[in-house]
């Protein structure tokens, strides 16, 4: 695309001056008057026309002849010397003597002005009338151009100037229009069921249009280059023909205006068939590049925030048209407001019930009347205070019956330097570190005294070889416990081909083995606590590891005290 | 013979005995602040959801992903007695501008997900200029960068901003400091406990009726309560009293709560919450009290010697239990009586006045941990008091 245009130096200067008022008054005076076929103005005849366009302020002699001389020094206005008036004294022959007319640039500004501010006014639609209009507009063309009737002229530029104001129009309209929905993407309205609103109208717009945009692109390709057929070239030379432009010497009206057409035409065959395009397309010019050039800036519009609706268009566009782009667009569109509104009203809906919550509360913090009760409430509303418990305990809780009434129980130990009477650095020190080495040696020895009566127990039960359980004959209790143990488990054993059960402790230090009785003898112990029958098992208790009390030895190890032999 | 699982068992009750009393001294625990804590919590989540659901009708929302876990307490009675604190060295209590500014924040943080510390100042400024009744935010005056100040770092410590440029603390010098923040805008709405909205409550309501009505749950059936109702109530409102107050007296039970602790069901119920948390229940003629002796679920311990205050509230225990109620001047007289025995401790009191104030801030300790009370002009022990009581004879004699 070649560079941006270049606004003429000061051509818009009167609009920034803090006279801007007034500059813009006085030109749209001049419009005013040029459409009514009067290009020169007096000072006098300025000043009744601001009335006309709604200038009431006073306007001094002086101000509106500085004004004027401004406007003329920015190349916006021409002076013209009158001397066909008829003038009877000098004051009035220098003053009406002066005119000021608009020059070129002065009615570009103005138009500039006009364009302008209908731009700001108006909002952007998706028209399928226009649609339609266009596809009428060429369908007419082409029936105009089976006539070779010179006569035809006339008509066929005025269906083509039609067809391309229908063109300009759906441009324009499309590109504002996405400009609005993309600014809609981004508002963040306050009210949130205006918002609502807002975006449900738009996405039925949006699908109304989209319903039937693809059969009339079809229908207008299809209008394209049925009028193609006839020769784009002809067609432009024939509405030439019946344009009848102005016959000027020096000035060549007609290749400029050949040029324009040729890039409108590239334009529409980009809109809805650009693969027609080696008929259409004149464009290896710079004029056909111009098109382009329009084309592009509603690509990217379009594109903009849409997450890469149109592909920037440039010469490798060909092959989809833009109006299936639109049509892409707008689907799109649809699904990410959509999307878009189901977010926003649920994130809105949630967080602005949370938003006004922690409002309230703040309200009610800065009025509540005493700090306590802001406490209260913080604690109310939050609940993030902490629990509060006492740490000190007895050391059996057991031994106290619940229901003692707390003087009469006995009192927590609460450290006697804590009450040595506020010395706190030594009391620092000391409640800190929990000293464990008496509980250490207490469970230490707890544990060793398991120990030994556990081994005492296995040593009273080890037998010099196989042995009759009637032959143990008394027990303590704990010994027999272990003894059922022991049974328990050579039982839960299936006995081998000779008929013992084997079967070790879960520590494996003690093995035995057992055999049924075969005479069936019963055997009957008796402990501290009682006594057992039952069948007079052969057994052989063997612990390798364990000091032995009987001196004639085990079968099964050696007598090593408190340490495994090897294997075992 | 102990197993391995048997030993699985124990741990694990073990473990969530300890996320129990966490959660009941912390009821927002996040990853980035206590990352054990958060860990354990997130791995036992499912027994201790039921638990809280359970013995004391607690929501309990933990988010592993999010990184938080969040106990949304209701108390049944509001205490003045745990307000937030600074999050510096003094702790001091938030005062009503604090408040107020952190819910201006909270709302504010709500809209985006990142925002500077300039830009949610500008906004505190906008909402505070027009919400009614809400004095103007000034952000040039220091004091008032003070307090904003702590409300960020409160929510700092809370995660619900993460600074992820600059430090909080540069604001309270340069009011044009940079602080980026991301804002995680659930969590700040997590940290709302109370079960009915503020904002459906009028406005113009006074300030007991807003406490009120901010913690009444339709699941325990408002002013008609089934009898499930009644009695789901009076378990949770009791086991909640037990989890979160130092001492529970039989007599501020309402006659509900007291039938349920008096009936077999209750009874068990109360020992197993307390088993189960890792308490040791004492259950006395007067009330019960729940021992937390690693002191995990406790935001102050007593005895103690963290403060003068606390270390003066135990000598005044002693003549509290023994000289039975007595009137607040004899309490000050032995509170000056101390600060003259011993010139050299307490400096912070030893000074005019010193006396009466070392007595209401140690008396205060005492309230905290319902062993003493104030009623006009005197002061008594609780009944709890007596477990602290010296035992005559056996006391060690100081040698000072």
């Amino acid at each position: 695309m070649a560079e941006p245009p270049r606004v003429p130096p000061e051509m818009f200067r009167f609009a920034t001056t803090d006279r801007a008022d007034l500059n813009t008054a006085v030109l749209y005076a001049f419009g005013e008057a040029g459409e009514r076929l009067e290009t020169a103005l007096t000072v006098e005849a300025v000043r009744e026309r601001l009335r006309a366009v709604g200038w009431y302020a006073p306007v001094g002699e002086q101000e509106l002849t500085a004004t004027l001389r401004q406007l003329a020094g920015w190349g916006l206005l021409d002076v013209i010397f009158n001397h066909a008036g008829s003038f009877a004294t000098a004051e009035e022959y220098e003053r009406k003597n002066l005119q000021y007319a608009l020059t070129r640039r002065g009615e570009a500004a103005f138009a500039g002005v006009q364009h302008a501010t209908a731009v700001l006014a108006s909002g952007g639609a998706l028209q399928t009338a226009v649609l339609d209009a266009i596809a009428h507009r060429l369908k007419e063309l082409e029936s105009l151009l089976r006539d070779p009737d010179p006569g035809r002229n006339r008509r066929i530029f005025a269906s083509l100037r039609e067809l391309e104001g229908h063109l300009d129009g759906l441009r324009d309209n499309t590109r504002q229009f996405n400009g609005e929905l993309q600014r809609l993407l981004r508002v963040e309205g306050s009210d949130l069921t205006t918002f609502h609103e807002v975006k449900g109208a738009t996405v039925a717009y949006l699908q109304e249009f989209v319903s039937n945009l693809e059969q009339r692109g079809d229908t207008i390709a299809a209008a394209l280059r049925a009028v193609a057929g006839h020769g784009v070239a002809v067609l432009h030379a024939r509405a030439l023909d019946g344009a009848g432009l102005p016959k000027m010497p020096g000035a060549d009206h007609a290749t400029p205006w050949l040029a324009a057409r040729a890039a409108r035409w590239e334009a529409l065959c980009r809109w809805f068939a650009p693969e027609d395009g080696p008929d259409g397309r004149l464009g290896d010019g710079p004029e056909g590049r111009l098109g382009d050039g329009l084309g592009d800036g509603l690509g990217g519009g379009l594109d903009d925030g849409l997450g890469g609706g149109l592909v920037d268009g440039g010469l490798g566009d060909g092959g989809v048209p833009r109006i299936r782009r639109l049509h892409d667009v707008a689907r799109r569109a649809i699904v990410s407001l959509l999307q878009v509104l189901d977010r926003i009203t649920d994130s809105r809906r949630r967080s602005s019930s949370a938003a006004a919550d922690f409002r309230t509360l703040a309200r009610w913090f800065a009025g509540a009347p005493s700090e306590d009760d802001a406490h209260r409430l913080w604690d109310a509303a939050f609940g993030l205070g902490p629990a509060r418990h006492a740490h000190l305990g007895h050391a059996d809780a057991e031994l106290i019956p619940a229901g003692v009434p707390w003087r009469e129980a006995e009192p927590v130990e609460v450290s006697a330097l804590l009450r040595s009477r506020g010395r706190t650095e030594r009391m620092g020190r000391t409640g800190k570190v929990r000293d464990v080495v008496a509980l250490r040696a207490e469970r230490q020895e707890r544990a060793g005294k398991e120990r030994a009566e556990l081994e005492a127990a296995w040593s009273a039960l080890a037998t010099a070889g196989a042995t009759r359980l009637s032959q143990l004959g008394e027990l303590d209790h704990d010994t027999f416990g272990r003894l059922l143990d022991l049974l328990g488990r050579a039982l839960a054993e299936l006995p081998d081909s000779t008929g013992f059960r084997r079967a070790v402790t879960s520590d494996g230090r003690v093995e035995i083995v057992l055999r049924a009785p075969e005479d069936g003898a019963v055997a009957v112990l008796r402990t501290s606590e009682g006594w057992f029958r039952g069948p007079d098992y052969l057994i052989d208790v063997r612990s390798p590891g364990l000091a032995r009390p009987c001196p004639n030895g085990g079968a099964g190890g050696a007598p090593v005290y408190h340490e495994r032999a090897a294997g075992e | 013979m102990s197993s391995l699982a048997n030993q699985l068992v124990r741990a694990e009750k073990e473990e969530i005995a300890r996320a129990i009393r966490t959660l009941l001294g912390r009821p927002l625990v996040s990853l980035h602040d206590d990352a054990a804590a958060f860990d354990l919590i997130r791995k036992r989540r499912q027994p201790l959801i039921q638990w809280f659901d359970y013995f004391c009708g607690w929501r309990l929302v933990v988010e592993p992903r999010q990184g938080y876990a969040r106990l949304v307490k209701v108390r049944s009675e509001a205490s003045a007695t745990r307000p937030a604190r600074r999050r510096r060295t003094t702790r001091a209590p938030f005062d009503r501008r604090r408040y107020t500014l952190l819910c201006l924040c909270a709302a504010e943080l709500l809209t985006s997900p990142v925002t500077t510390i300039g830009m949610l100042a500008q906004r505190v400024v906008q909402a505070a200029a027009v919400e009614a009744g809400v004095p103007a935010f000034d952000p040039v005056r220091s004091e008032e960068r003070a307090a904003f100040v702590d409300v960020l770092k409160q929510l700092e410590h809370y995660g619900a901003i993460t600074a992820m440029d600059g430090a909080t603390d540069s604001y309270l010098d340069d009011e044009d400091a940079k602080v980026l923040y991301r804002v995680d805008t659930t969590r700040v709405i997590r940290l709302l406990a109370a079960p009915v909205p503020p904002s459906r409550i009028a406005a113009d309501e006074p300030m007991e009726r807003v406490l009120g009505t901010l913690t009444s749950e339709p699941r325990y059936g408002g002013d008609e309560p089934t009898e499930t109702q009644r009695n789901l109530w009076a378990r949770h409102s009791l086991i909640r009293r037990l989890l979160d107050e130092p001492v529970v007296y039989r007599d501020e039970l309402t006659p509900e709560q007291s039938a349920y602790a008096a009936s077999l069901a209750g009874r068990q119920i109360i020992r197993r919450a307390a088993e189960e948390a890792g308490f040791v229940l004492e259950e006395r003629a007067e009330g019960f009290l729940l021992i937390d002796a690693d002191a995990t679920a406790t935001d102050t311990k007593f005895p103690d010697d963290g403060s003068h205050a606390k270390v003066a509230a135990l000598l005044m225990l002693d003549l509290l239990v023994s000289a039975g109620p007595v009137r607040a001047a004899r309490v000050d007289a032995e509170a000056a009586e101390l600060l003259r025995r011993f010139p050299q401790w307490a400096k912070a009191y030893q000074s005019d006045g010193g006396g009466p104030r070392l007595a209401a801030d140690a008396l205060e300790v005492l309230e905290l941990f319902g062993l003493a009370r104030r009623t006009g002009d005197r002061v008594a022990a609780l009944p709890a008091a007596a477990r602290y009581r010296v035992d005559r004879g056996t006391a060690v004699q100081e040698d000072s």
